[in-house]
């Protein structure tokens, strides 16, 4: 019997949230800094990412750091300085999707083990396998995958293998400032403060966060994933890590998360029978909880698509 | 300006289908790209069976062109099947490259046929001399860059890293990063990686703020519905700079586009290259270049992400703003000198009265007006109506075949 327990993993906006987020049950915190990562829900300096790494790894607790924008020239100037600090930090790991990372790593010396993350390219296990052999440490998996798909790629790779289990996913990355050039275009004032969605036409019911980051313009998904009713099937998969996305949501509502899939985690791994009576009841505390806004389901996971 | 001793970058240009790859090099292409039937994005642009290909090659190589195959898919598990048989007859019908942006079809690519050519694709969003300088180590020739690369970032590309650089330098594109939108996927379930883009990019929106109140529907401000569509892409202005960069080889999109929108294009930069390279210092962009390229445009253009961070401006809102001019309304087939009469495939209808314009390869030009036709029987007739009809038309100046026809809307 190997000692196979999934990570659970969320993101964070600031230190609070990482204390929070980790007593609620939280096994890995995922923090970034807005120049070199995308859709933060904060933005961690150096000494931030010190403190939380310290107070983490004193609880038995991890810490990934996003560096996952898609690179520019620019981005080249300060990125290895920036890396060889993480490492110096001790952090468990980064996370990247920009191809040039095997090339910085290397040429840097720098031996912080790789969350390879390339968002929508990560849909099959002969890339990974290929990425594998320039040394990632793990990889996360593309959203646009049926569940069966990821066992798939599971039982053919040799290193862990994340996915996201809850919250919003990304369906949209521009360069541009997308929002911004709206409000010139009708002549309003833009009020980066502000949260805001995009609808389709005609489709009432259509919720889509939409927001500018230092990397550009991202589009969230209509629905919120929610996988807590097959975490049974998740776990047997023997599936590595399983991501909360913590963006747009308050604290209360990503610490009430992270603890229901603690629960439920613990549950399954305890006495899957157990799992079985309490399922539909995790679901429903999570609808209790959930934002009117935001309806919930499966993602891609049991979904058809054309090709 | 200072002279250098650069070799003329190639263009390279879209092919749909076995036509559209004659006009492409006919009219100046020095590589074309096509797609197979299997592992490419364009599920609608014909594509080549295996047979196909080797007449485009052996059409290639008698005007020493290039032909490349985008095997551009994002592969999912059930998608890896045949790879290796499918690489190693591409090879062995003659194709000079494949291009890729998933590695797994780099690698099935390499080990079934080591000599082919592997380019990264622009759906892999090469933005930066590092990712560059990793596939030149990992020994491939060449990267289709992110659109997202300005001039500027390519010099620096080129200086620091030994290795050759496609360029989109006109065409349509994605507003994302190419490969980093799903919106066709969760909108219409069709995977935009493979193949399937339902362009909902392009769709309209509406777009609220959340306020103390419930939300603002920020939309209802103005006549323009949110969306995210772009303009397209032309360099047709600043073709020199590109060059200058050190761009090997400017490309041109389009694959599911008429072989009128492939001519008049690839007749423009073919000019402007060879213009350029014959005397860079006193190089001048020509305002009919210009107006050439709008006649075959189908949106408003732009220089992309080129020189500045596009802006709204570079974006469509509203109606579109432009749309094609021109239509093509037929094809030249023949000619015959002792009569000036010139046999000619209908692609629209025309009639006499009509005021047209003959184009051919290097820039060749002239307008009239069309006074006599004659159908099939040799009976006079004054529209020519039919789709694909042959007619003889009396031609003010000579023409020949692979010559185009065009009249105003």
């Amino acid at each position: 019997m190997s000692s196979y327990k999934p990570e659970l993993q969320v993101s964070a906006r600031n230190l609070e949230e990482v204390k929070r987020l980790a007593q609620a049950g939280a096994d890995a915190i995922f923090v970034g800094n807005q120049q070199f990562a995308n859709r933060q829900p904060g933005d961690f300096s150096l000494f931030e990412i010190k403190e939380a790494t310290e107070w983490l790894h004193s609880q038995g607790k991890k810490i990934y750091v996003m560096v996952n924008a898609i690179y520019h020239n620019e981005h080249l100037e300060s990125l290895p300085t920036y890396l060889k600090d993480l490492e110096q930090l001790k952090v468990d790991g980064i996370v990247a999707g920009d191809q040039s990372i095997y090339q910085i790593l290397r040429d840097i010396k720098c031996s912080l083990p790789l969350t390879w993350d390339p968002e929508t390219l990560s849909t099959n296990y002969q890339t990974l396998n290929f990425w594998a052999q320039r040394g990632l440490s793990r990889a996360t998996l593309s959203n646009e995958l049926s569940l069966d798909a990821v066992i798939k790629i599971k039982e053919n790779v040799h290193f862990p293998i994340e996915m996201q289990i809850h919250g919003m996913t990304n369906i949209f990355h521009s360069k541009r400032k997308l929002v911004r050039n709206y409000y010139a275009q009708i002549d309003e004032t833009y009020d980066r403060s502000k949260t805001r969605f995009i609808k389709e036409n005609r489709k009432p019911e259509t919720h889509y966060p939409i927001f500018e980051d230092l990397n550009g313009t991202h589009i969230m998904s209509n629905e919120d994933l929610a996988m807590i009713e097959y975490l049974d099937q998740i776990i047997d998969a023997k599936i590595d890590g399983l991501y909360i996305e913590g963006i747009l949501k308050t604290i209360d509502y990503n610490e009430k998360i992270v603890a229901l899939y603690r629960e439920a985690i613990d549950t399954y791994l305890a006495d899957p029978a157990a799992f079985e009576t309490k399922k539909t009841a995790f679901k429903q505390m999570i609808a209790d909880i959930q934002p009117d806004d935001r309806q919930l389901n499966t993602g891609f996971y049991f979904k058809e698509q054309i090709d | 300006m200072t002279t250098r001793t650069r070799t003329k970058p190639e263009l390279l240009a879209p092919a749909g289908n076995l036509e559209k790859l004659k006009f492409a090099i006919h009219y100046g292409a020095d590589a074309v790209y096509i797609g197979g039937q299997q592992f490419g994005l364009r599920s609608n642009a014909g594509n080549f069976s295996y047979d196909e290909m080797r007449e485009g090659v052996a059409f290639a190589n008698k005007y020493n062109a290039k032909v490349y195959v985008a095997a551009n898919i994002i592969a999912h598990n059930e998608n890896l099947e045949g790879l290796h048989e499918f690489f190693k007859e591409l090879y062995e019908i003659g194709i000079s490259g494949v291009i890729v942006a998933d590695p797994a079809l780099i690698q099935a690519s390499r080990e079934a046929a080591p000599d082919l050519e592997v380019h990264i694709s622009t759906q892999a969003s090469v933005a930066n001399w590092k990712t560059a300088e990793f596939w030149k180590n990992e020994g491939l020739p060449r990267v289709v860059l992110a659109r997202e690369v300005s001039v500027e970032e390519i010099r620096e590309m080129k200086e620091k890293v030994d290795i050759e650089i496609e360029a989109f330098i006109h065409g349509a594109m994605c507003i994302s990063y190419s490969g980093r939108c799903v919106l066709s996927n969760h909108m219409s379930a069709r995977d935009a990686n493979r193949g399937g883009c339902a362009q909902s990019c392009r769709w309209k929106y509406d777009l609220f703020e959340d306020g103390t109140d419930g939300t603002v529907a920020v939309s209802d401000e103005s006549d323009e519905q949110y969306t995210m569509s772009s303009q397209d892409l032309s360099m047709v202005e600043h073709l020199p700079d590109l060059i200058e960069a050190g761009v090997d080889s400017l490309k041109i999109e389009g694959r599911m586009k008429s072989i009128h929108y492939v001519a008049t294009v690839v007749n423009v930069y073919r000019k402007i290259i060879d213009t350029y390279f014959e005397d860079p210092e006193n190089y001048q962009i020509q305002q009919e270049w210009i107006d050439e390229i709008w006649k075959a445009a189908q949106r408003s253009l732009t220089s992309g992400f080129y020189y500045d961070e596009p802006t709204e401006k570079d974006q469509l809102f509203g109606r579109p703003n432009r749309i094609p001019k021109y239509d093509f309304a037929g094809l030249v087939l023949d000619y015959d000198e002792e009569t000036q009469m010139a046999t000619i495939q209908q692609r629209n209808n025309f009639g006499i009265g009509d005021e047209v314009e003959f184009f051919g390869p290097n820039f060749y030009h002239f307008k009239q007006t069309i006074t006599a036709i004659w159908d099939e029987n040799d009976e006079p007739i004054e529209r020519a109506k039919h789709a694909m009809m042959i007619t003889k038309v009396k031609v003010d100046q000579p023409v020949e075949k692979f010559n185009m026809m065009r009249k105003g809307k």
